[in-house]
């Protein structure tokens, strides 16, 4: 009884009793999540307002006689008249590393009944990019596990790189296999104890799509072991626009935490198409003016802005990163409408997703002609650099042949021979979803198809081959895929091993 | 009712006509309507409605409100008087107003600012901090 008396004695103590000076407003208009505001004369952009009964709203806003602000939460209870305090505060998050495995809202407020989350740091929603003096170059890879990106479009941590493609061509599936891999390669050094590796974070940023959707993510995740070292920010289709465009924001400041303490994280924004049009909505409501496709004039802002706040700073600054794979939904495969050039401006290459490849069964349904990274290849491994250097030319060759050889005209034995290497190399990189394939043994089964071993398998049968000659060098030659994964280069010697290996195997496969 | 770009423009003019050393003129004001309504410029009702609001606005924004909740002495409203005209620089309307439901201080409004010192509201703030 006491413990109660003297918390409320210090509870009426912190009260101030001091004239406290507070700057008003009336709402005089409220609809779509957009309150309009009359008074408010000291407001800020950015700035938290208190509508009452536990809403708050964000300034966007600052007009003559007027203040326009989204509303966070529930509009509803809102009316004509209420007064509105501006609180001093701009929009902060919580960050840190109670926030993994969790499923939180654009707030950060837990939505997955695990209780509240166990942090008491916060990061604005908004905030400036790291400046030129505290970034790095990108050197260090990003392991997606997915074998067709990590041997042609590497990513290094602290890039940028798009993923763009028709609705259900896989820029999802990427996204969820590279939250895996990363996962099992943060499980596998803690189990191992080693303290050299650095663990990339996921931060997950589901704007716009289908509760079910992003349940189906979170249960992949959670069967997959991944979710322990994840966050998933979700703003759905069925939460108000305002929520939506500030989905991303926040999500980057959950990301920008681990940053700024010296650890790796990977947010995934998917996707920013829909992003873009909650903004449109927005700012349409709050009578910006419109410009192409009724998008505001700072629709390339918008995404400039917060694909920027991912970097790889400096050891100087604590040698963190942020690795952003932000998603863009084209229609019929359009790559030159607003927002996704808008985007691949911004970024630092594109995966690019082709929807005929995804029917033809190429799946994940990489254009290996489109697709670049700018940066990536100063972070790619040496031995897949070694294995996989001269690939994505030949693959481009391929493509062409192939067309060329599609009107019967009789070839040569050199482009007979490129052409049923490249049939080879594309099935080899076909590979199915959820399944992220080790960098170690991405590489021997590259340098297999590099060096003529699967030359005389039959095109439907080199799936077959790769998922032996994976069983066998996992379970056989597990000495040899640590070697590589530690070494991390091809040597004379590891050569002459995976040659040794690749013909034993050859001899027993049937 | 949607203002267009050119009324909302026509009233802030004639708003900023009717000033005198930087302070609204009553007399101008209202010459300034029958003169409109007089003439009838295209858009003139709209142009009428946005003045009228601005000058709401602008009134609003010179209105000293004070409430207490029992009426005060003529020395205490020339001291708060005084005091408000030093901090806002003069030229300020004051409304003097009783509210019982303040239980005890004052509440003093100057356009968006508001000085609370009502029990009503240090209540309101104990309240939300439990």
């Amino acid at each position: 009884m006491s413990s109660i008396l003297q918390e409320i004695e210090s509870q009426i103590a912190g009260v101030k009793t001091s004239v406290m000076k507070q700057n008003v407003g009336v709402v005089r208009e409220i609809g779509d999540g957009v309150a309009k505001v009359e008074g408010l004369s000291d407001a800020m952009y950015n700035e938290m307002l208190d509508f009452g009964g536990g809403v708050t709203g964000l300034v966007l806003n600052l007009e003559e006689t007027e203040v326009g602000a989204i509303v966070l939460g529930d509009y509803t209870g809102i009316k004509e008249g209420q007064e509105v305090r501006t609180t001093g505060k701009v929009l902060q998050v919580p960050v840190g590393m109670g926030l993994l495995g969790r499923v939180v809202n654009t707030l950060g407020m837990p939505v997955d009944d695990k209780g509240p989350l166990l942090t008491d740091k916060t990061y604005p929603v908004e905030k400036i990019a790291p400046g030129i003096i505290r970034r790095k170059s990108v050197s260090q890879p990003v392991q997606t596990g997915i074998m067709a990106i990590d041997a042609m479009i590497p990513i290094g941590r602290g890039q940028r790189e798009l993923i763009i493609g028709d609705r259900s061509t896989g820029k999802s599936t990427i996204c969820i296999d590279t939250i895996i891999s990363n996962a099992h390669l943060n499980k596998a050094a803690r189990e191992a104890g080693d303290k050299t590796y650095r663990p990339l974070y996921s931060i997950y940023v589901a704007v716009g799509q289908k509760q079910s959707n992003v349940a189906n993510v979170i249960r992949v995740l959670e069967e997959a072991g991944a979710l322990p070292y994840t966050i998933v920010v979700v703003a759905s289709a069925s939460d108000s626009a305002t929520n939506q465009y500030l989905a991303p924001f926040a999500g980057c400041a959950m990301g920008e935490w681990f940053m700024d303490n010296g650890m790796d994280a990977l947010i995934i924004y998917d996707d920013l198409s829909k992003h873009a049009v909650a903004y449109r909505q927005v700012s349409l409501v709050l009578k910006r003016p419109s410009g192409r496709e009724a998008y505001p004039g700072d629709v390339f802002y918008l995404h400039s802005r917060l694909l920027e706040r991912s970097a790889r700073v400096s050891e100087k600054f604590g040698n963190g990163s942020l690795t952003a794979l932000p998603v863009i939904e084209t229609q019929a495969g359009d790559v030159s409408a607003y927002i996704p050039t808008n985007v691949i401006s911004i970024t630092d290459g594109q995966i690019f997703l082709e929807t005929d490849l995804f029917y033809q069964g190429v799946r994940p349904a990489v254009s290996v002609g489109i697709s670049v990274s700018r940066v990536g290849s100063a972070a790619q491994v040496k031995a897949m650099k070694q294995v996989a250097g001269r690939l994505k030319g030949e693959l481009a060759q391929f493509r062409e042949l192939a067309a060329f050889a599609q009107f019967g005209s009789d070839l040569d034995a050199k482009t007979q021979a490129q052409i049923e290497r490249g049939k080879r190399i594309m099935e080899v990189f076909k590979q199915p979803p959820y399944n992220p394939i080790p960098i170690e043994v991405q590489v021997s089964v590259l340098w297999v198809a590099q060096n003529g071993f699967i030359d005389d398998v039959p095109v439907d049968k080199v799936k077959d081959f790769q998922g032996k000659l994976t069983d066998f060098l996992t379970t056989r030659k597990l000495q040899l895929l640590a070697k590589i994964q530690k070494e991390k280069a091809l040597s004379d010697t590891l050569t002459a091993e995976l040659k040794a290996a690749a013909t034993e195997f050859k001899q027993t496969y049937k | 009712m949607n203002t267009s770009k050119q009324a909302r423009h026509d009233a802030k003019q004639l708003l900023k006509s009717c000033r005198v050393a930087g302070d609204l003129d009553e007399a101008k004001v209202r010459q300034a309507v029958h003169q409109v309504i007089a003439a009838k410029p295209r858009g003139y009702v709209a142009i009428l409605s946005h003045f009228l609001r601005l000058l709401k606005l602008d009134l609003a924004r010179r209105t000293a409100r004070v409430e207490s909740p029992v009426p005060l002495t003529e020395t205490q409203q020339a001291a708060i008087k005084s005091n408000l005209a030093r901090r806002y620089q003069g030229g300020l309307i004051f409304d003097f107003a009783q509210n019982a439901k303040l239980i005890g201080g004052l509440r003093v409004q100057v356009g968006s600012d508001v000085f609370d010192g009502s029990v009503e509201a240090r209540l309101a703030d104990l309240g939300s901090s439990f």
